[in-house]
């Protein structure tokens, strides 16, 4: 099979408008196919993320007060009632109090500093309260360090401030203050007056936010044991025995409105199980995923069509020309081998192009939207595609075009 | 009627530099029909696209029915197309997605005629070429005779003044070859001035006056040697 | 002559279908994707109050400094000091401080559950200036501030669930456990993205429930429902303590109606800042910000990234398909040289046989308008999967929508086309003597 490319690029200069098209059109596809790919793969990797939580068995009741005028002491009192009817649930296997939890999509965070009078913090964290039951109850994993002690645990109202004196860091916030790796028993400062001492180390505990900007912080969170009472509201979360979710969520409801009536629970999102909230969390990664899916899809089809469609009417213009070369004696292959090559030198123009192209716009799109530098790999990966995606197109349209009977030559027109 | 003189053509490539036409001088006279003869490549159909307006010349003089049509632009010469020239082509170039009725009324169309008239004109050159029977069959579903007599009453239908032929027959057999010719021949009794490109030494006889053009130049033939050849071969096919 | 043409790309469309169905899903996709991605780009990115988006601005004043402030910028909320300052220099026509609160409707009646009220504690001015409209009643008037009155504004909603929607001015309302009045219903009001709020909210948020006297609720040492953003150390245990520390949580706004009263109100503010050093209060440069609704919106970010992306990626994806269609167009019209030459020879001008083509061009365009108007419909509908819900909801395909989704496609479809029409037009006409 000799293949000869100056003939090739003969022809193509008498089709200049064309073949610029294809080529064109394969460059803006590879631009957008690769960035589309490196922003769903962004996207699955921040779904896949961990939360530390046993998501399986944990749900979370958003509770407000009916009545937002009750002191401290009296919201207190509730608190531990409702808890201590959550705990007796058959289907429960512990609860805590909480003022945010792992991917709520946002909540409390403080600076962290190593100590009180120092103006740039060292880092951040989210802030997550509980009692003794915390980490039993979200499922986390204790690596280092012990759990709070029930006398720990310290109440906070709604208009204060309170840094109790111990607390409990994922190892994440653990290697950032200290990064030889011995922080059990070290010391830190929250935005608070005095120091937190860590007494645990948990790991892995996710966030409460998603956002782009606290992917510098990612698995960064501290754990203090506080009961916050607020005066407007407590979340409680609450892990259900191995198969029994469904149960301990139709039961949780209806213990807590036994305790009282005088509160919210909101019918519609009032109770979540993690399948939902990590759901909710991560609706615009998903999303742009999808979206981005389905846009790489359509389009790597309507560029195929769009090759097919101009080579056929290529073929289809050749006919006799074809004719003409098979009579002279070229083999069906040569004839096939000639479009193939063609499409090649075309998509392969196109295809350098479009990766200008594709790292031009992953450019924009960094300095626009603050998203990541675009690996080569997925230019790389994207041009095979295309390259693939061309020949393949070329493929059934040459087949016609080789089979054009070398009687062709002698009809006219 | 159409008048050139000292008319040149040259066609340029990237490489050559052609004469299809040089100094070429013709006076076709109002009522004429003048058939063109000539070997292949000597500018037969060059000529005719030149006279028919649908190419430019490159020196020369040429006027049409009193117009010198060189200073004129594109679109004025598309009206001249339209309206006072009729042209049938060798290869009839019936338009294949139009059926008989539909081709026939493109001229018409471009010239906005009224939908009634353009139906009257159209069923009226059906007629004349003996086919008002066939008017919503296409192309596709004529013999070659019967697609140039489509051709021609496309042709026709725009009453032109000018009728231009390029080899009408060339791709006929002899018999449906007369058919047109006669068909010619009374549309040229009607009135009608027409140029006649064939190879048909036959048909070029029954014209009121020929032409022979060689290497792009009118050429008398009574003084030129290859003349009494050619006419010597002419008179032993029409004998033999 | 256009019905002619129509009927002759009718006809030519016809005699290729698997070409033609290609150009139209690509118009019909490319459009369609489009519109889905502009219809909620358009809806995060509008103006919300149109009529006084230029008139209302909220100060910012640097109470942070330098040390601990956003990259130089001031915060984007007030603490209490500040915000009463700004209150009590009363230096702007119309003022008002705004923060959310989180209430519940007591049980009463035949409910023996309480309700979820959440809304905004804000001043007087606050209705006035955002043109809040009224179905009963109206907003409190200044002295109401004064005298720290109990007086509410509810939605229509609340009032709906509460008093059938019945006109309740002057009815009584215990929220939380204290007695309120109802003194207006206000209409459906809420306006996309919610302005006066990016502080708390990301510009989406439901409608609230309910508008309550600024100083009433600090009275009640109600804690803000919404963001609270502090600095250095903490310690405060009493809601005084609070009040005085360095944590922001209210937003103001101004109305300021010419660029004089703007440049007075800056200076104003840059002076306010200037006396909190001499004060001793700030140790930095005075840092104040006066910006309005428009540069608020931009300044937080308002538009989603993921909406802008998408549209970026939905435009480039449109531009493909018609790259796409210029090629089909392109080997389309000029496999018809022979007829083009045919019609030329005929005696059609240049223009005309221009005409025919983009008329062709259009009624592809057309065909991929229906297409695109389609999976439009179907993409705002099914948008939700997308989007985050109060966004998606946002995307709405209306009157507007319809007839812009048609006239993009007919206009890019027409677009494409010039170049191979234009390629058409100047077909020899003698191309079909020479090439038998
Ligand atoms: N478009 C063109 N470009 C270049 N040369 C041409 C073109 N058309 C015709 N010619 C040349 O002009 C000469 C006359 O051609 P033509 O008029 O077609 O001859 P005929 O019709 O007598 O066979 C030939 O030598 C031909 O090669
Ligand atoms: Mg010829």
């Amino acid at each position: 099979m000799n293949i000869q490319i100056r003939p090739i690029l003969t022809a193509l200069r008498r089709h200049k408008a064309g073949t610029l098209l294809i080529a064109l059109q394969i460059a803006l596809t590879l631009a957008i196919v690769c960035n589309a790919l490196f922003i769903i793969h962004q996207r699955l990797t921040n779904l896949s993320v961990t939360s530390g939580v046993d998501e399986a068995n944990v749900f979370v009741i958003a509770n407000m007060w009916g009545d937002v005028g009750q002191s401290t002491a009296q919201v207190d009192a509730q608190v531990r009632a409702d808890l201590l009817a959550l705990r007796q649930l058959p289907a429960a296997l512990d609860a805590t109090p909480a003022s945010g939890y792992p991917l709520r999509g946002g909540g409390w965070d403080n600076f962290v500093t190593m100590t009180p009078d120092q103006t740039k913090p060292t880092t951040d964290a989210a802030v997550y309260t509980g009692d003794e039951h915390f980490i039993g109850t979200l499922g986390l994993r204790l690596v280092a360090g012990r759990n709070f002690h029930p006398d720990e645990v310290m109440v906070m109202g709604t208009q204060q401030a309170i840094t109790p004196s111990t607390a409990i860091v994922s190892k994440a916030l653990a290697d950032r203050l200290f990064p030889d790796g011995n922080a059990l028993g070290k010391s830190f400062y929250a935005m608070g007056t005095t120091p937190s001492t860590i007494v645990g180390i948990v790991d892995p505990l996710h966030r409460q936010g998603v956002d782009q900007w606290s992917n510098g912080y990612a698995g960064q969170a501290l754990i203090w044991p506080l009961r916050a009472d607020d005066s407007r509201g407590i979340y409680y979360i609450v892990r259900a025995k191995p198969g029994q979710l469904a149960d301990a969520m139709r039961e949780a409801p209806k213990a807590l409105y036994a305790q009282s009536r005088l509160r919210i629970i909101d019918p519609k999102d009032g109770i979540q199980d993690y399948a939902t909230i990590r759901h909710k969390v991560y609706d615009r990664d998903r999303g742009l995923a999808i979206l981005m899916g389905i846009i790489s899809v359509v389009l790597l089809a309507i560029t195929a069509a769009g090759i097919v469609g101009l080579t056929s009417f290529w073929v289809g213009q050749r006919r006799k020309q074809i004719g003409v070369r098979r009579a002279l004696g070229a083999r069906q292959r040569d004839i096939l081998a000639y479009f193939l090559t063609e499409n090649f030198l075309i998509s392969a123009t196109g295809v350098v192009l479009g990766a200008v192209l594709a790292i031009a716009f992953n450019l924009w799109t960094v300095t626009r939207f603050e998203m990541d530098r675009m690996s080569m790999a997925y230019v790389g990966a994207g041009v095979l595609v295309l390259l693939l995606l061309g020949q393949g197109a070329t493929f059934a349209p040459a087949l016609r075009a080789s089979r054009v009977s070398p009687v062709e030559a002698t009809r006219s027109v | 009627m159409l008048k050139m003189t000292h008319l040149s053509k040259v066609y340029r490539t990237e490489v050559v530099e052609t004469y299809a036409l040089r100094d070429f001088n013709i006076d076709v006279k109002e009522g004429e029909f003048v058939a063109v003869t000539g070997p292949s490549g000597s500018g037969k159909t060059t000529f005719l696209t030149i006279a028919g307006l649908l190419e430019t010349f490159s020196g020369g003089e040429y006027h049409l029915d009193g117009i010198e049509v060189s200073n004129l632009n594109d679109n004025a010469r598309s009206k001249i197309r339209n309206e006072k020239i009729g042209f049938i082509f060798q290869a009839f170039n019936l338009i294949p997605d139009l059926n008989v009725f539909d081709n026939i009324e493109v001229p018409l169309r471009y010239r906005g005629m009224k939908a009634a008239e353009r139906k009257q004109r159209i069923m009226d050159s059906l007629e004349r070429v003996g086919l008002a029977s066939r008017a919503k069959h296409y192309p596709a579903e004529l013999s070659g005779g019967q697609q140039q007599r489509v051709a021609i009453a496309r042709a026709l239908a725009g009453s032109p003044r000018l009728l231009l032929a390029d080899e009408p027959t060339g791709n006929l057999d002899t018999q449906m070859a007369r058919g047109v010719l006669e068909l010619l021949e009374d549309i040229h009794r009607e009135g009608a001035t027409i140029v006649m490109v064939t190879h048909d030494p036959e048909l070029a006889a029954r014209a009121q006056r020929n032409v022979h053009i060689i290497d792009g130049q009118v050429v008398d033939l009574s003084e030129d040697p290859r003349f009494h050849a050619a006419h010597a071969a002419v008179a032993d096919e029409a004998h033999g | 002559m256009l019905a002619y043409y129509f009927q002759l790309g009718l006809r030519s469309l016809r005699r290729n279908p698997a070409l033609t169905a290609l150009m139209v899903m690509a118009i019909g996709f490319g459009v369609a994707a489009s519109m889905i991605t502009y219809s909620v780009f358009r809806a995060v990115s509008g103006n919300p109050i149109p009529g006084k988006s230029a008139q209302l601005f909220t100060p910012q004043i640097d109470s942070w400094g330098p040390q601990q402030n956003l990259k130089g910028e001031p915060a984007e909320a007030l603490g209490y000091i500040d915000a009463m300052a700004l209150m009590r220099a009363h230096e702007a026509k119309r003022q008002t401080l705004l923060y959310p609160v989180q209430l519940s409707v007591m049980p009463g009646g035949n409910r023996d559950l309480p309700l979820n009220a959440n809304g905004y504690a804000v001043t007087a001015d606050f209705f006035t200036m955002f043109e809040v409209p009224f179905r009963y009643g109206s907003g409190w008037g200044a002295q109401d501030d004064d005298t720290r009155a109990s007086d509410v504004v509810i939605s229509s909603e609340l009032n709906q669930k509460l008093f059938a929607g019945a006109n309740s001015v002057g009815r009584a309302l215990n929220l939380g456990g204290h007695d309120y009045r109802v003194v207006g219903v206000a209409s459906h009001w809420n306006p996309r993205p919610r302005f006066y709020d990016l502080f708390t909210t990301s510009g989406f948020a439901d409608e609230p429930d309910i508008y309550m006297v600024f100083n009433r609720a600090l009275d009640l040492q109600m804690r803000t429902g919404g963001r609270n953003s502090c600095r250095g150390s903490l310690a405060y245990t009493t809601w005084q303590g609070y009040l005085q520390s360095n944590c922001v949580w209210i937003t103001p706004w101004v109305e300021l109606d010419s660029p004089a009263e703007v440049a007075s109100y800056r200076s104003f503010l840059t002076h306010y800042a200037a006396d909190q050093r001499l004060a001793g209060r700030f140790d930095w440069a005075a840092n104040v910000r006066l910006r309005d609704v428009m540069q608020w919106l931009d300044y937080e970010h308002v538009v989603p990234p993921e909406s802008r992306i998408s549209l970026a990626v939905a435009l480039g994806f449109f531009l493909i398909c018609l790259v796409n269609t210029i090629g089909l167009l392109l080997a389309k019209f000029m496999r018809r040289a022979g007829e083009i030459g045919v019609r030329r020879a005929l005696g059609a001008t240049r223009g005309e046989i221009y005409t025919q083509y983009l008329v062709e061009a259009a009624t592809v365009g057309l065909a991929g308008g229906v297409l695109g108007l389609l999976l439009t419909a179907t993409g705002v509908s099914g948008v939700g999967i997308l989007f985050q819900p109060e966004i998606a909801k946002l995307a709405q395909l209306d009157f507007s929508l319809v007839g812009l989704t048609f006239v993009v496609a007919i206009v890019a479809t027409v677009l494409a086309a010039f170049y191979p029409a234009w390629r058409a037009a100047h077909v020899q006409p003698a191309w079909q003597l020479k090439s038998s």
